[in-house]
């Protein structure tokens, strides 16, 4: 394998781990806002987190531009204070492949959330636990299968991103050439035999995480999306 | 000495309103009705589980929801046990995790102590390291009764709690709820739609009809003297006919009905003394009409409003035979195609060979005969 492969392999599981542990942090408190309270923008909300998932990945990439880029909306701001900009570097390619692979993790995280019986957060309550300890010991443990399951389709989604990442963070090797993009170069500079190792190297990955979720948890992928 | 349980709710919601208001003393109060008449929504508002939209509910004078005060005490706080239908047990945890979820706040060995106590108390030792989902329908009832007694909560609900069950298994856990909530002696409501459940499980019953109460009344009151025809229907009795009043006096009432003259015993605690013509819904149980042997001779003096007809139907219902009665009279049967339902068990519809003897003469004592004020 030639360094630059190495280096985009190396990448791309460090951008999936990231974006999907920030998955993990955003998406299940959302999931569980959407899944059990009413309130008003609720639509809204949902809307936005969903978005992507239809979208075409480099419109949703040129949003992130207007919102994060030098001159963006959040990253004008920043640069202006700090001189430094999100655009082109690593952290970009964690922040498109989070927005891409949310969608996922929410709608199967909270399809799960509603089915746990809400009859069992409600002895919760009139046994002395706060809505929260109660997500916390009894919703979120008897949805843990879905949770499982959106995490792990979250990770597959993060690492095959790609139009977003191009949008945000550009192509640049050993820092935002994550495999899928790699890929794209190789196989446009006519670098077939790379191009084919790193097809072959993200399938495989691609299976391992698969079958491993297999083992976590027997996995509803189909049921609870 | 004030009732432990006062309730008045008042609850909209879309197509349905709420509007309830009744008192228990000690013991157990059962909601009795048919489904949909807003039982367990009562239940969630004792919860606090439900807000409703005004009223006040208090348990031995604590006040647990004032819509005048503005108290409105949340679920964790109320202090209540509460066994859901389904009994809802965490599928998650085992046995004594689920009996002890409720003791978080206490200091690890008195939680450890109390959960052992309760354990023992409802003979679930053995199965304390079993999850929910290897237990029988009783044992899940057992572990669900001791999840919401461990906390010693100052009221217990129950919805529906028998519910989930098999037939034979209701009726021996029936009588294994009504022991335990006895042995406990805490004050618990009850929520059921079974009449036989109701009998058996409260002290006193209170009947919900589209979401208002109908009666609420001691077990034995409501048995003898239904407040109106409404809870007669919903008790499911048997036998509801209408008459017309020839003479009320604080002990007895006489009516004229299908051409016969009926006596009947007035309400010791509450006479009631209806103007005479007046229509009067009165009903007579099946099981206390008396089919009166030919080959005894004529009636004899014991025997009262003595009555004249044919069997027109019948129905085996296991151990009874239910016979349904067409009077010598002309005009109209008062039900349908017959007058009367008459009861017998097996055993007498034999010895009296009513499959080939159908005219019979019976009595119905006048105690029998109850008398349904109209509202």
């Amino acid at each position: 394998m030639s360094p630059e492969a190495a280096s985009a392999l190396w990448l791309s599981v460090k951008v999936a781990t990231a974006a999907t542990l920030l998955n993990a942090l955003l998406g299940i408190p959302l999931a569980y806002v959407l899944a059990r309270r009413r309130f008003w923008g609720r639509g809204l909300v949902d809307l936005l987190v969903t978005l992507p998932l239809i979208l075409p990945p480099t419109v949703t990439g040129y949003y992130l531009i207007v919102l994060l880029g030098r001159r963006g909306l959040l990253g004008a701001p920043l640069f202006a204070a700090t001189g430094w900009s999100i655009a082109f570097t690593w952290y970009a390619a964690v922040v498109a492949a989070t927005v891409m692979a949310l969608p996922l993790l929410v709608r199967t995280a909270s399809a799960a959330i509603e089915s746990v019986d809400r009859d069992l957060e409600r002895a919760a309550y009139t046994l002395g636990r706060s809505e929260w300890r109660t997500a916390l010991e009894v919703t979120l443990p008897l949805a843990r299968n879905g949770l499982i399951a959106g995490l792990v389709l979250a990770f597959a989604r993060a690492l095959g991103e790609f139009g977003a990442t191009l949008m945000l963070a550009g192509n640049i090797p050993g820092k935002t050439a994550t495999v899928p993009l790699a890929i794209y170069t190789a196989v446009q500079t006519g670098e077939t035999s790379e191009a084919l190792a790193l097809v072959g190297l993200l399938t495989l990955l691609s299976c391992a995480v698969l079958v491993l979720a297999g083992r976590l948890g027997p996995a509803r992928l189909g049921g609870a999306a | 000495m004030s009732a432990r349980l006062d309730v008045r709710i008042r609850k909209e919601l879309p197509g349905f309103t709420l509007d309830v208001q009744w008192s228990a003393g000690e013991g157990v109060a059962v909601l009795f009705g048919p489904s949909g008449a807003g039982k367990s929504l009562t239940l969630q508002c004792l919860a606090g589980l439900m807000r409703p939209d005004e009223g006040r509910v208090s348990v031995d004078g604590q006040v647990l929801f004032d819509s005048v005060s503005g108290v409105n005490l949340p679920p964790q706080r109320r202090r209540v046990g509460y066994v859901f239908q389904g009994f809802a047990l965490f599928p998650h945890l085992t046995v004594a995790g689920n009996v002890a979820f409720g003791l978080r706040d206490r200091p690890r060995a008195e939680r450890d102590a109390r959960a052992a106590e309760v354990l023992a108390r409802l003979g679930l030792e053995p199965l304390a390291q079993r999850y929910p989902g290897e237990l029988s329908g009783g044992q899940r009832q057992r572990v669900a009764l001791g999840r919401a007694l461990a906390p010693d909560p100052a009221l217990l609900l129950l919805d529906e709690p028998l519910s989930s069950l098999d037939l034979p298994l209701r009726r021996a856990l029936r009588d294994e709820l009504r022991a335990v909530l006895a042995q406990w002696g805490k004050a618990a409501v009850v929520v059921t739609h079974d009449i036989t459940e109701a009998y058996r499980l409260g002290d006193h019953i209170v009947v919900y009809e589209e979401g208002r109460v109908i009666q609420s009344s001691p077990r034995a009151e409501l048995l003898w003297q239904p407040a109106s025809q409404a809870v007669a229907r919903i008790m499911g009795l048997a036998n509801v006919v209408r008459g017309t009043v020839l003479k009320a006096t604080p002990d007895r009432i006489q009516l004229r009905w299908r051409g016969q003259t009926l006596e009947a015993v007035n309400s010791p605690h509450r006479s009631y003394l209806p103007a005479p013509d007046r229509a009067l819904d009165f009903f007579i149980r099946p099981e206390y009409v008396r089919l009166i042997r030919k080959d005894h001779g004529p009636p004899d003096a014991h025997h009262m409003n003595v009555m004249r007809g044919h069997i027109v139907r019948e129905a085996d219902f296991g151990t009874t035979w239910t016979l349904y009665i067409r009077l010598d009279e002309p005009g109209e049967p008062a039900q349908g195609d017959f007058d009367l339902e008459v009861e017998v068990p097996h055993l007498v519809y034999e010895i009296l060979e009513i499959e080939r003897e159908r005219r019979w003469e019976f009595s119905i004592h006048r105690g029998s005969i109850h008398v349904l004020p109209s509202a």
